[in-house]
């Protein structure tokens, strides 16, 4: 085919928008004797239905084969006309426009100048048009499966959602149990759900969901590929019992020689557990567990004569030979559901959490409140300095009176380098102070804030309703948490009325905030994910991808992208579900046109494109060239996002962008800068 | 002090593995002070190599020179190491170039030869002008000595040294397999004096320097061809298509290609000095590439050739890189 | 003389951000001077910085490049690179001669519609005080 380039110019009125500033006429004129320009027209409305048939006629009648339209901004009819090209069989990215209406004719009132002005854009167009290649878009099937990570109620949310929708589900959970935080609250705010109730359902669905693969106790190892494409790798670790031989009876927990005597994560240390467990007993799956570091005959080789487990498992589900299982499989897509981790009330050594027995975390509360916690649901509180070793019967427990809640502690403090409002601890302050007024009814509960953030649905009734209740708020931030004979004494400055306070309590409840994970690392690692100021996980886009992220198929739901609490996390697992559903249903996905590509011949191999790339789309290959085998640069077209950044870095020109090549930027420079 | 015995024993046990292609080192030239590259591929070649205040050239560049000519079917390409001399600001080009992946770590053998700074021909030739014989020369205690026909010279360094050498940091190689001698002092205290004085002037007078030292520009090439870090197999200052700069040689063009190149230059720049040395029209082109040095150093606290496992300058960034030009 | 001089300035706009900003402009018709003309392109770290001495070269009597302010960019970091290339860049146009108020580089995110017509106005009148660049022009080859 004879490719030289025949192209034809359209001068758009755009009624009276253009024509009123820019002399349309002299503007098609003036392009008519531009180089390669075969026919040079106006119209009034090039975007209009006979406004796109007079292109797709004179590409017909009169051979065109490069288009370029002047008119408004590229950003509003790019596409239409590109399909108007495609409409008449010729390759859509033989279209350049020219921006005179946006860029010019709305922005200048000199018609001379506008006019002028407008010729010089239009000749940059056509200068550049005389280039343009024909590009395709690629289309590449979707994997129709999903990998969730973290199995807390994000990641089940988002796990339910898509396997309803009839797509397999991968479900990985570092924990022997899904459930995540939301299992170990006791009641949730404002309406006072028990968390379990709610939680378990869902629990058990995701596992025994046929479309649902649940895989505990498992890392995410190695994540490759691209949307619609990734290599997963899992890491199942070592569980040392036989998941289809145990029935979740529990005797061999009883007979474990370390039984009560190991403290248990889900209690966050306010219980205790054996070495080999079950996190908790809604546990999904309800299937035991042995803790390597902590087991007698893992850590030593030896647990008394023989390990009393496996005397004590009836159908011998115990084996101390298994191992670690990699697990290989695709997917195409990827939910990252990590959640976060609560504050360490360590890092604030003035409250003294480190030193005192009552003073607990808010966490360590819902436990004691919780009907199936360590206490069953009563407020029993150790008394004296932490550490202390006390034989079991000395242990001195009491219920408190005199109850106060301190907000805001790892949050909103630059101190310990949290900027931001971790949205829960408010209401679920609120919460578990009336749970304490309704099992210590004489209690006296006062919370000291620094602002009540009561926003949500429902949240302003439930504050005034603990307020109606005697809940005391007193405004002021405590400065200390020292001990005066048996109570601990809060120093604060009530800031409404500028009065120094001395406050005597028998408990301090710390209202710890939300921390991104401790391991993020690992998951930014894994994914290239960015983290926001707050060292959460960064969104695309703060208002319109809330949870897309900048790689192509990779979704966040839950408090890995920010805190929330469950209403925010289930909605936003559920958006990161639909947004995973459009290419598994569509079954394939778009792959751009206007990506980067390397000329081998002249690639040094610096690697300079391979470092710049914002996307990992690029990396250094071997090939013969003439007998030498040498290194060069190799774009995936499916991750390039056609930013070009690797065309500006690259020293010898040898990968360029699609569309915005050096070769076709630099006529338009000329032409800009010189005519 | 390298010991030339050792230097050429060890050359000869180094060419003598089944591994290495050759040895690139220095050998005296045919007349005055003039030294050449050496390439030693049999151990009798050794006897040749010399390491002396004379050795200025850069032979980092040979490294990423040779043609890779088409192999007929069959035949394999010639994967042994290759070892090569270093002096400390050479090493620097070694390194930038490993960063590059212009070359790999372990095709090489570098053999270190702390410095205690070259001569600048110019200088010399000038104090010692018409010497025909061939000439050689050592340092001492500060000094170097010339051994001239008519008897040997001693003139104090300073004197003589390249101007590169007189501000040197690196004279140890940053980068090396096995070192000749015992590392020198650091005596370079870089203040980018030349520079700053160039900075102090308005930017009338700055764009005549330029332009006039641009104008006298032969476009020879020569800077680029001996520059180590330009070794593109098709340079875009070459190309037609597209077309970067013209090949007609005046002030425009030739302003646009030395401003690319140094701009290319950036963050990479090992300050070899090489590119002014060989300029027949004498451009002071370390004066335009230490420019970019000082603002990588000073503005991004970069400095190229030094750590094989940095990543590129300019394909990085600091999120609080400066931004105070910035409508 | 000099107040008839009408500068003429080449810009390189992102697509996300500036290009989208400059639409803006339009879109609520600021009115500003017509001596920038623009390219676009899709991220600010696509512009090659000799695209800056070509212009100069070609006859452009300053150069702009605009892009998403830090954090913003649609492409992550390539903001990030452009900032680090054209600092770079400045300083080398600065040090040989070239007058620093014909190159600039701006921030102008897809909301600022009216700082783009700022930037407009301010390197429009700082190519008008630079004067045209006749010493660096290709055209005035005189074989």
């Amino acid at each position: 085919m004879n490719n030289k380039p025949k192209i034809g110019v359209y001068v758009c009125h755009c009624g009276i928008n253009i024509a009123k500033t820019v002399d349309v006429d002299a503007v098609a004129e003036f392009a008519s004797h531009l180089p390669n320009v075969k026919v040079s027209r106006e119209y009034s409305y090039m975007c209009s239905d006979p406004g796109q048939l007079l292109i797709k006629e004179d590409i017909k009648n009169e051979g065109l084969n490069r288009v370029v339209v002047a008119s408004c901004s590229p950003r509003m009819h790019e596409l239409t006309f590109r399909k108007t090209l495609a409409e008449a069989e010729l390759n859509p990215y033989y279209l350049e426009m020219a921006n005179i209406r946006e860029q010019c004719s709305w922005v200048h009132e000199d018609r001379e100048k506008a006019t002028e002005k407008a010729k010089k854009l239009v000749a940059a167009a056509v200068y550049k048009a005389r280039l343009l290649e024909p590009l395709q878009e690629n289309e590449v099937g979707v994997e129709p499966a999903t990998l969730i990570i973290g199995g807390g109620i994000a990641g089940i949310q988002a796990a339910l959602d898509i396997a309803n929708a009839g797509f397999k589900v991968y479900l990985v959970e570092k924990t022997p149990s899904v459930g995540g935080r939301m299992s170990q609250l006791d009641k949730t705010f404002p309406t006072l759900d028990c968390s379990a109730c709610i939680l378990t359902p869902k629990m058990v669905d995701v596992g025994s969901h046929p479309n649902i693969e649940l895989l505990t106790y498992s890392e995410v190892e190695d994540i490759s590929g691209y949307i619609g494409n990734f290599d997963i790798k899992v890491r199942k670790k070592a569980r040392y019992v036989d998941m289809d031989k145990c029935t979740g009876c529990g005797i061999c927990a009883e007979e474990c020689r370390l039984t009560g005597r190991i403290s248990s994560e889900y209690e966050v240390g306010m219980g205790n557990r054996a070495a080999i467990y079950l996190p908790f007993p809604q546990a999904v799956p309800a299937k035991y567990t042995i803790d390597p570091e902590r087991c007698l005959f893992l850590t030593r080789g030896k647990c008394g004569k023989s390990p009393k487990c496996v005397d004590a498992c009836a159908p011998g589900a115990i084996d101390f030979e298994q191992k670690d299982e990699i697990v290989e499989f695709k997917v195409g897509a990827i939910i990252v559901a990590t959640g976060f981790d609560v504050f360490d009330a360590s890092r604030k050594p003035e409250f003294g959490y480190n030193d005192y027995e009552n003073v607990i975390t808010s966490l360590e509360l819902e436990r004691l409140v919780a009907a199936s916690g360590p206490t069953e649901g009563n407020i029993i509180i150790g008394k004296g300095r932490k550490g202390e070793k006390k034989k079991k019967k000395d242990r001195e427990t009491f219920t408190p009176k005199e109850i106060a809640f301190i907000s805001c502690v790892g949050s909103r403090d630059e101190t310990v380098g949290n900027e931001y409002c971790s949205r829960v601890c408010c209401m679920y302050t609120a919460k578990l102070a009336h749970l304490l007024l309704e099992k210590i009814p004489d209690a006296n509960v006062r919370v000291y804030y620094m602002d009540v953030r009561a926003f949500g649905k429902g949240f302003e009734e439930f504050y005034d309703r603990v307020r109606r209740e005697g809940v005391r708020y007193i405004r002021g931030n405590p400065s200390e948490v020292f001990k005066r004979g048996d109570k601990l004494v809060i120093k604060a400055e009530n800031t409404l009325t500028s009065t120094p306070i001395e406050d005597e309590v028998d408990l301090v409840v710390l209202a710890v905030g939300l921390e991104p994970r401790q391991d993020a690392r690992e998951v930014i690692d894994l994914l290239r994910l960015s983290q926001s100021g707050d060292r959460f996980f960064m969104e695309a886009h703060p208002k319109l991808a809330p949870v897309d992220t900048a790689t192509d198929g990779v979704f966040l739901a839950g408090c890995s992208q920010g805190p929330k609490d469950i209403p925010d996390t289930v909605a936003q697992a559920k958006g990161a579900a639909s947004s995973a559903l459009g290419p598994l249903s569509s079954g394939k996905v778009m792959i751009q046109a206007q990506i980067a590509h390397v000329d081998e011949a002249t690639c040094r191999g610096c690697g300079f494109c391979v470092e710049t790339c914002p996307y990992t789309a690029i990396e250094l290959v071997t090939v013969n060239r003439v007998g030498h085998m040498v290194s060069v640069a190799k774009v995936n077209e499916a991750l390039c996002k056609g930013c070009g950044a690797c065309t500006a870095a690259c020293l010898s020109g040898s990968i360029q962008q699609r569309s915005f090549m050096d070769e076709q930027i630099l006529p338009q420079i000329a032409v800009l800068g010189g005519m | 002090m390298v010991d030339l015995e050792k230097l050429k024993s060890i050359a000869k046990e180094t060419v003598s593995r089944d591994d290495v292609k050759y040895l690139i080192g220095w050998r005296q030239g045919t007349y005055g002070f003039r030294v050449s590259p050496h390439f030693v591929e049999k151990p009798e070649e050794a006897e040749e190599l010399i390491f002396s205040p004379l050795c200025t050239n850069n032979l980092a560049s040979y490294l990423v020179l040779p043609e890779k000519l088409p192999l007929p079917r069959g035949v394999e390409p010639d994967s042994r190491k290759v070892a090569l001399m270093v002096k400390g600001c050479d090493s620097r080009a070694v390194v930038q170039q490993i960063v590059e992946q212009g070359i790999k770590r372990d095709e090489i053998i570098v053999i270190g030869c702390p410095c205690e700074g070259v001569i600048d021909l110019e200088k010399v030739e000038e104090r010692f002008p018409n010497q025909l014989e061939s000439v050689t020369a050592q340092w001492s205690n500060g000094k170097i000595i010339f051994h001239l026909p008519e008897g040997n010279e001693e003139i104090p360094k300073e004197e003589v040294l390249a101007t590169k050498c007189l501000t040197c940091r690196y004279p140890n190689p940053v980068l090396s397999d096995l070192m000749l001698g015992d590392e020198v002092e650091t005596w370079g205290d870089e203040k980018y004096e030349d520079v700053k004085e160039l900075e102090a002037k308005d930017p009338q007078e700055r764009w005549s320097f330029w332009e006039e030292a641009f104008s006298s520009c032969v476009r020879c090439y020569s800077c680029r061809n001996v520059c180590p870090m330009c070794y593109c197999e098709d340079c875009i200052l070459d190309r037609l298509n597209p077309t970067w700069i013209n090949r007609s040689n005046n002030a425009s063009e030739n302003t646009a290609f030395h401003l690319a190149r140094a701009f290319h230059l950036a963050g990479r720049c090992i300050e070899c000095g090489e590119c002014e040395r060989v300029c027949p029209a004498g451009i002071p082109l370390t004066k335009l590439n230490r420019k970019l040095s000082k603002v990588v150093q000073e503005n991004y606290e970069y400095i190229p050739g030094i750590d094989p496992e940095s990543k590129p300058f300019q394909s990085s960034y600091r999120p609080e890189d400066q931004e105070d030009f910035i409508l | 003389m000099k107040e008839q001089f009408e500068p003429n300035v080449v810009a390189f706009l992102c697509n996300w951000c500036s290009y989208a900003g400059a639409d803006l402009a339009g879109t609520s018709r600021v009115q500003y001077q017509p001596n920038v003309n623009i390219i676009r392109v899709m991220c600010s770290g696509r512009v090659n910085p000799l695209f800056v001495i070509n212009a100069l070269q070609q006859g452009a009597d300053g150069v702009l490049i605009s892009g998403c302010h830090p954090g913003d960019c649609h492409y992550i970091e390539g903001n990030f690179y452009a900032r680090r290339r054209f600092g770079l860049m400045k300083e080398l146009l600065d040090y040989v001669g070239v007058d620093p108020r014909r190159f600039n580089m701006s921030w102008v995110s897809a909301s600022e519609g009216n700082k783009w017509k700022d930037v407009v106005e301010e390197v429009v009148e700082k190519a008008k005080e630079a004067g045209p660049f006749e010493q660096f022009r290709r055209n005035k080859i005189n074989w």
